[in-house]
């Protein structure tokens, strides 16, 4: 109506006046004939029934519809007419619906972006006033079922407690951990994650953690804990090959056969949550839903993660701060899908796949880079990256206050780090080895090793590389270039507990006992309730004769976990060293108790009981 | 939606009437050329209310908002302390331009949000016209004589639809209102907003 607000026109007429009138009058008996009078025989050039409809159904009812994020449902002729104006200008933008990926790189699954012509139509239906059109045209809209998309769960975990998101501010990441969900081990087909009140979330990733060690970032048990970026520790080469994420509209995913992710006991599932206040005080309190399968995993997919977070020192106010890497692939492999990250100054991305035959290909080429939109792409087809294929990632980033998702302002000079006001520089990538691991020689553990290696070489002071590099050289044997690399570790963190413990056990590999006591102590003095490094020092000081002090530690780890039959069985042997039968007999019947093909206890109690 | 409500029909003429009574107000003739016809706008009761006669000679800020606007009620804090901040100098109105909006959906809205700013529900888009006010969430400020000194965004937090900023960094409501109780020129006047089109509604 703005056009009627014509200049001004002192000498007002009458003429002018009833002008006016008749218009308006004409305008609103238009509005009025749209219900009330057949469509007219010459039908509109755009209409919604034959035009709009099957956009809006393919691209924007899945996530605006009752109960899901969008914060309007978009499916009926008048949801949209209500909001025909903002349609036209978001999808003009392409900030709408929310796909990052241009048409450059390869083809994803569930690619929801609009063609140029998609987007122009949008526009026409308003230019010629949103008409309905012959509503049996209509498709059919989509259905849409409540609940649990893949049906009844197997297990279903609710968050502990819930998170209360503050009224107001800036964006809040906060971590749930669901406890110890299975009580042997199981292979999950699917996770069906819900994260709670779906226009809060922005978008949410799971992590298997096989040692527990989110727990101890809570304040206390069950509390959560904030945190943009998770660190967890493994205490075996056991890649999780799995992306584990969820986002707006996106439907969970079922694992192809022969792909089933391993939930052991005593593994956490931690829920990373990107969460958005809404101007009035929520609570969020997730659920998932784990589906279970009968066929163990045949297929080892592996998470790669090519970064350059050491490049990243970024001068307050610079526009045009590149960023990049290259990884060049040691064994053939498939790749499935792509998880670029970085925080909010990043502004573009681009991967690509540079072959042995120096041609290239744009694996993912992302314009403008929006964090609140970030996503994993899976492949719509598996791509061939063979052996000597080099991963090239480029990402550009704008520390100035034109980026206007700049958390700082004025602009402060950035770097890498874990906190939103930092930067990341990342790019995952989920790839299949093209051989099957043997027990000779395991793909992922070829490319993880030279992945750690990389990350070394781009930064001598990476911790994790260092710690991961180490972890890999034991598990396959390299005693003495492992204890070098955990060195290299401790060298950064010194004192820490889990390279203390780790270190300590390739010592007592290489049978250097004093050396490896000396770790393990350490590693107790930095966490006292540390299990694995009690139990190894109990080990080192029997090794080193004194069984008394054994003794002692195997009694400390019984109590940190008492349904440990290792450690009964150790306490046992320690105290049989020490004369003590009678005890060291109750802790191998214990033992054997808690796990009947334990050979120490087994062995142990048999020549204790052949004793006169 | 409009044409869903034929009980309009024959008011039809008057309708349009008060829009050109409207219209010639919002180009600048004096104020006083609304006497005599019905109040703008209606309070939650279903009563005519016009803000301007209801506040007398002082500042007013009408905020246009949405019941389902994700980023008017994102602002929902900010404009409930800010009318604190102001409280006895300015007089604050929620303004809901959504016909379909009913009283009661509007008190649910109030109490969710802890507003405690009074609400307007204008049905008729009277004060959208005299604000010129096009999206959800939108300020329009008010000299004591009446007259439109500011109408736009209430910052620079939104730079688009999904691209907020962590933080404003411009604060163009709280200076306007700030300029106008002191007397002072408004400037900027206008500034884009960015949220729900009150066009879309009609």
């Amino acid at each position: 109506m703005k056009q009627t607000a014509a200049e001004p026109r002192p000498p007002l007429s009458s003429l002018a006046l009833i002008l006016a009138v008749v218009f308006l009058f004409v305008v609103a008996s238009a509005g009025l004939s749209q219900s009330s009078k057949p469509v007219p025989e010459k039908s509109p050039p755009v209409t919604f029934a034959r035009d709009i409809a099957p956009l809006v159904f393919r691209s924007c009812s899945s996530c605006h519809h009752a109960g899901e994020a969008g914060p309007f449902p978009l499916v009926t002729y008048g949801d949209v007419k209500s909001h025909a104006r903002q349609i036209a200008d978001v999808t003009r933008k392409r900030l709408m619906p929310p796909w990052l990926p241009s048409a450059e790189g390869l083809r994803f699954a569930e690619d929801t972006h609009l063609s140029e012509q998609d987007i122009a139509l949008f526009q026409k239906w308003v230019d010629v006033g949103m008409p309905e059109g012959n509503p049996s045209e209509t498709p059919p809209a989509p259905k849409f079922t409540s609940g649990w998309q893949l049906g009844k769960p197997d297990l279903v975990l609710h968050a502990e407690t819930p998170f209360t998101i503050p009224v107001s501010g800036s964006d809040v990441y906060w971590n749930f951990i669901f406890r110890s969900p299975v009580n042997s081990s199981r292979f999950v087909k699917a996770i069906e994650i819900h994260p709670g009140d779906k226009r809060l979330v922005h978008h949410a990733n799971l992590l298997v953690d096989r040692t527990q060690s989110a727990r101890r970032q809570e304040k206390s048990p069950g509390s959560g804990f904030a945190g943009m970026e998770l660190q967890l520790e493994s205490e075996s080469f056991d890649p999780d090959g799995h992306f584990l994420f969820w986002k707006p509209g996106s439907p969970p995913i079922v694992e192809p056969p022969g792909f089933a992710l391993r939930l052991d006991p005593d593994n956490d599932l931690v829920l990373n949550a990107h969460l958005q206040p809404s101007g009035k005080p929520e609570s969020v309190q997730p659920t998932i839903g784990i589906y279970f399968t009968d066929q163990s995993a045949t297929s080892f997919p592996v998470l790669l993660q090519i970064e350059n977070d050491r490049a990243l020192d970024i001068p307050a106010g610079e526009k045009n701060f590149i960023v990049s890497d290259e990884f060049t692939l040691p064994e053939s492999v498939h790749l499935l899908a792509l998880y670029p990250h970085a925080h909010y100054l990043c502004r573009e991305m681009r991967a690509l796949a540079r072959f042995p035959d120096r041609t290239e290909k744009t694996l993912i080429h992302i314009p403008r880079w929006d964090l609140n939109w970030q996503a994993v792409f899976r492949l719509a087809q598996p791509e061939s990256l063979p052996r000597g294929t080099t991963i090239v990632m480029r990402y550009r980033y704008d520390n100035s206050d034109d980026n206007v998702a700049n958390p700082n302002h004025p602009p402060q000079r950035v770097t890498a780090g874990n906190r939103a006001v930092d930067e990341m520089a990342h790019l995952w990538l989920q790839v299949l080895p093209e051989v099957q691991p043997t027990q000779e020689r395991d793909p992922r553990m070829v490319l993880q090793e030279r992945l750690a290696r990389h990350h070394i070489e781009n930064n001598p002071a990476d911790f994790e590389a260092h710690y991961n590099l180490a972890a890999m050289l034991q598990a396959r044997g390299a005693l003495e270039e492992s204890v070098q690399q955990y060195q290299a570790a401790l060298d950064l963190r010194p004192g820490d507990a889990t390279v203390e413990n780790a270190l300590g056990a390739a010592l007592l590999s290489l049978g250097k006992i004093p050396q490896a006591v000396k770790h393990l102590y350490a590693a107790i003095a930095a966490r006292p309730e540390y299990f694995d490094a009690r139990y190894n020092l109990g080990i080192a000081l029997a090794n080193a004769g004194e069984f008394a002090r054994a003794a002692q530690e195997f009694a400390e780890a019984t109590r940190l976990k008492p349904e440990d039959s290792g450690a009964e069985a150790n306490l046992g042997a320690a105290l049989a060293e020490l004369g003590e039968n009678q005890k060291a007999i109750a802790h191998f019947l214990r033992a054997l108790q808690l796990d009947p093909q334990n050979k120490l206890a087994r062995e142990n109690l048999d020549a204790l009981q052949k004793t006169p | 939606m409009f044409h869903a409500k034929p009980a309009r029909l024959p008011f039809s003429m008057l309708y349009c009437a008060l829009f050109v009574g409207v219209v010639l107000g919002a180009v600048g003739l004096p104020a006083n050329s609304r006497s005599g016809q019905p109040a703008p706008a209606e309070d939650l009761d279903g009563k005519p209310a016009d803000p301007f006669a209801l506040s007398g000679r002082r500042v007013i800020v009408l905020l246009f908002v949405r019941t389902d606007c994700p980023i008017s009620n994102r602002y929902a804090p900010l404009l409930q302390k800010l009318s604190e901040k102001f409280r006895g100098k300015a007089d604050f109105w929620l303004v809901y331009p959504d016909r379909e909006q009913t009283a009661s959906q509007i008190r649910a809205h109030l109490k969710d949000f802890h507003y405690s700013i009074p609400a307007l529900r204008d049905t008729r888009h009277a004060l959208v016209k005299r604000a010129q006010a096009t999206i959800t969430p939108e300020a329009a400020v008010f000299d004591p004589a009446g007259r439109p000194v500011y109408h736009g965004r209430i910052d620079n937090w939104y730079a688009d639809f999904g691209r907020s900023r962590p933080a404003p960094t411009t604060h163009e409501l709280d200076d306007a209102i700030s300029a106008a109780l002191g007397g002072k020129t408004v400037t900027p006047d206008h500034a884009n907003p960015i949220g729900c089109y009150i066009s879309d509604l009609k």
